[in-house]
């Protein structure tokens, strides 16, 4: 540990502001009140706010809110729409057939529409009023280990006031130590944090690799006589354009209260097309006729990216080491089959919390007592789901009628599929090198209209999801070699960062034939599709100063 | 030294403003509040000042119950103790009531000095350190970017177009902030954990001696009679071209066609 920082004792920690630790937090309180112990809870969030970096579709399975909050309607659950009634399309790029046969998994019958930003925010008033510490604009930067690393004793908050050269401002605050008998990793996909612990301490070994996917969504405002509105469907979701059949990934349209719709495009990251802009797919298929028919004559208030973590049962990392506890989707408990996470999260945080009590009665932090958190996942409706999801991913990538061949035999199987344990590869490896005639596609870009409202261009969204970070600090994308960009990855890839990154976070400036990345830091959106997806693993993304980042509050 | 900073809960810049359907307010629901950012300025200074020279940094606010938040910020940052004047009957006030309100506040509240950011960045009105100074009948400087105190004295570095302006008055002062005057500090994780046992005092208008029907939304004297939003912002426009002389024919060319100003 560093000499110079304060420590701050806890009794528990959790790390990352989202709905399994908010849960988990919220659960640990109510049963620690019903044993009579009395615990000094904090809950640590690199937002601003909580809720500022949450961003899902939202589709949400009530099973495990219904459990923490029985009178969650009561008690101001921020619900846009309490029933979901799906129509489920294969777009082509100006038609699309309705999906006669909607999979059981996709039924959404009993799920609510939510904005997870508003619901996280929720959740959070009521860890507070729970008496848990939450202390939003704290980043924890460095996980604090044992002497021989085979335990986890807290985690350190980063530096504030420091800046572009590393140098102290007159600000300067240093970070904290902040120690717990147990601390709760919840930082989402592609966490820092439990990234340095898989080096560490190999919760990851042996496992298949992590994989995700990317997010673009955007809250868009309707006219109040659009049909949509008032119409019987609430839910679209669609696959095929603006994808091919080599690329794996889907909207969604869903209907938002106050005359608002949730708008979304999901690429898988082992996409294979070097040339690919997610971003610009997301404005093909706002341009489907199926979708800019609801859409039409709204304004976008809010746009967002996330990434999520798609791989599921076999790469989800150990759960449990020596103070600390894994959950969420750091822990790959997304279902992807069932395109939802929240409600797998939420268990999760809830089932540490009661694993978390054990270790106090105990009093015993080791992975022998924490790791009955692991068992209880084991038994839960988390890993019934993730089994049967077993080898969804897998067959998604496989290629065209192959693909449909794998998803229907894993349909029939309940998960197993042709071969069970399909190998997954990792998102970094799948990129196909250019071809000339994709640079010249390239080179010569299709013009496209925006018009301030309801299409706008990747800036003016990067202004819509609220991002600011404090200008003055060292830059958060850490780039080992800058002599990839402008050779080889210049010449095989031409720099997919500057297309997947949905921030324009990355550019390549070219003078006089002299080649240069330059980083946008600020417009960072926080996804993380670049540290998955650079083809040379050439990038790290590390938090920024605590509260940096995007302001979403709708999404 | 006893110094009362005058704060104000405001949307965050970065917030989504939408106008409500009054056409004269905006939607606050899905708002993120933050301390006005002028008024951190006006806390730094005095925590600094204090800690230079003893005594306590009172943080005084009008609001709801959210702006306790604000408070804890203050207090998280240092200060020692809060005031919210939290009533429903002052709701809405204009600039001047405002003032009168917290005015009313500060004669209960010992002081050698108050800070206040210039003006709140939601309604941009830079009217309520002013007219508290008036009521108080104390001095007042305003866009001060640089003060020392001694012998009983401030001297104040004001801003002003192209340049400054030295003031000099004895204490009790009103001075109001401007950007420049210092790097205001984070709220640290120890601070917050302090700032949830310092005391915070609630207050009605009765309680400060205040008549209702003199404040509040219907007693403005300034009436708001529409909202709009600014122009959006367009993107930046960058100017192509080799060399220095082509650049600049080619910005002549977006300069006169384009956004017609010469």
């Amino acid at each position: 540990m560093a000499q110079n920082r304060e420590e701050m004792p806890l009794d528990v920690l959790f790390v990352g502001g989202g709905p399994a630790n908010l849960a988990g937090a919220v659960h640990l309180m109510n049963l620690a009140k019903e044993k009579g112990l009395e615990l000094e809870v904090g809950v640590i969030e690199k937002g601003d706010i909580i809720g500022a970096h949450s961003l899902s579709g939202a589709i949400l399975d009530p099973i495990a809110l219904k459990e923490l909050v029985p009178d969650y309607m009561e008690k101001g659950c921020p619900i846009e729409e309490t029933e979901c009634r799906d129509e489920f399309y294969f777009f082509t790029k100006n038609s699309q057939y309705s999906v006669p046969f909607t999979p059981k998994y996709m039924h959404n019958k009993g799920c609510h529409i939510v904005s997870l930003s508003k619901f996280t925010r929720w959740l959070g008033e009521l860890a507070e009023n729970a008496g848990v510490n939450i202390f939003p604009g704290f980043a924890g930067t460095e996980v604090l280990y044992d002497s021989d690393t085979t335990g986890v004793l807290g985690v350190a908050t980063g530096d504030k006031g420091v800046d572009k050269e590393g140098k102290q401002k007159s600000n300067f605050e240093p970070g904290i130590e902040l120690t717990a008998k147990v601390t709760v990793f919840g930082e989402g996909p592609k966490g820092s944090l439990i990234r340095d612990i898989g080096e560490k301490m190999g919760i990851f070994s042996g496992k298949m690799p992590q994989v995700f996917e990317t997010a673009i969504k955007e809250v868009i405002e309707l006219p109040e006589s659009s049909p949509f509105l008032s119409g019987d469907t609430t839910v679209i979701h669609s696959f095929g354009y603006p994808f091919g059949l080599h690329t794996k990934g889907g909207g969604f349209l869903y209907r938002m209260k106050d005359s608002m719709v949730a708008l979304g495009l999901v690429v898988g990251l082992d996409y294979e097309d070097s040339g690919l802009e997610p971003y610009h797919a997301f404005l093909d298929y706002k341009k489907h006729p199926v979708i800019e028919e609801v859409i039409m004559g709204g304004k976008v208030l809010q746009q967002g990216a996330k990434t999520l973590s798609a791989g599921g049962y076999y790469t989800m990392p150990k759960l449990a080491v020596n103070g600390a506890l894994f959950v969420g989707d750091s822990a790959s408990m997304l279902n992807i089959q069932r395109l939802k996470g929240i409600h797998t999260a939420m268990k999760s945080g809830m089932l540490a919390a009661e694993s978390i009590i054990s270790a106090f009665e105990k009093d015993d932090y080791t992975v022998t007592t924490l790791s009955e958190y692991e068992t209880k996942v084991e038994q839960s409706f988390i890993m019934k789901e993730l089994k049967a999801a077993r080898n969804f991913t897998q067959a998604l990538s496989k290629h065209g009628v192959s693909q449909f061949v794998h998803v229907g035999a894993q349909f029939i199987t309940g998960g197993r599929g042709i071969f069970d344990k399909m190998p997954i590869e990792e998102d970094s490896s799948t990129l196909e090198k250019m071809t000339p005639a994709q640079v010249k596609m390239l080179e010569t870009p299709s013009a496209r209209e925006f018009d301030g409202e309801l299409y706008i261009d990747k800036l003016t969204g990067v202004y819509r999801s609220g991002t600011q970070h404090e200008e003055d600090q060292p830059c958060h994308l850490i780039v080992h070699d800058l002599n990839i960009c402008a050779g080889e990855c210049y010449d095989h890839y031409r720099n997919p960062c500057t297309r997947f990154c949905p921030g324009q976070v990355y550019e390549i400036e070219d003078s006089g034939g002299t080649r240069r990345l330059k980083l946008n830091p600020s417009n960072c959106l926080h996804c993380k599709t670049c540290e998955i997806k650079d083809p040379f693993k050439n990038i790290t993304w590390t938090c920024p100063e605590g509260g940096g980042g995007p302001n979403f509050s709708i999404t | 030294m006893d110094i009362v900073v005058l704060v104000k809960q405001v949307p965050d810049t970065e917030a989504l403003i939408q106008i409500a359907g009054d056409g004269v307010s905006i939607k606050t629901d899905n708002i993120k509040w933050v301390m006005n950012p002028y008024d951190e300025f006006a806390v730094e200074e005095a925590l600094q000042i204090r800690d230079a020279n003893e005594g306590t940094v009172t943080i005084l606010t009008m609001g709801t119950d959210k702006a306790v938040e604000t408070i804890r910020t203050a207090l998280a940052m240092g200060a020692d103790q809060g005031v919210l004047i939290n009533d429903p009957a002052a709701e809405g006030s204009d600039g001047l009531a405002v003032a009168k309100i917290l005015a009313a506040a500060l004669k209960d509240i010992p002081y050698d000095l108050i800070i206040a950011g210039q003006r709140g960045v939601d309604d941009d009105g830079y009217q309520v350190g002013a007219a508290v100074a008036e009521y108080m009948g104390i001095p007042q400087a305003s866009l001060v970017i640089k003060e020392e105190i001694s012998d009983g004295k401030i001297k104040c570095d004001c801003s002003i177009e192209g340049g400054t302006v030295v003031t000099e008055a004895p204490l009790p002062v009103l001075f109001t902030t401007q950007r420049g005057l210092n790097e205001p500090r984070y709220a640290s994780l120890p601070g917050i954990m302090k700032a949830k046992k310092k005391p915070l005092d609630q207050k009605t208008l009765a309680d400060i001696g205040i008549d209702p029907s003199t404040v509040g939304l219907a007693n403005r004297k300034v009436k708001i009679k529409a909202l709009n939003p600014p122009p959006e912002r367009k993107a930046v426009k960058m100017i192509e071209g080799e060399t220095p002389e082509e650049l600049a024919a080619a910005l002549i060319k977006v300069l006169h066609e384009e956004a017609k100003v010469v």
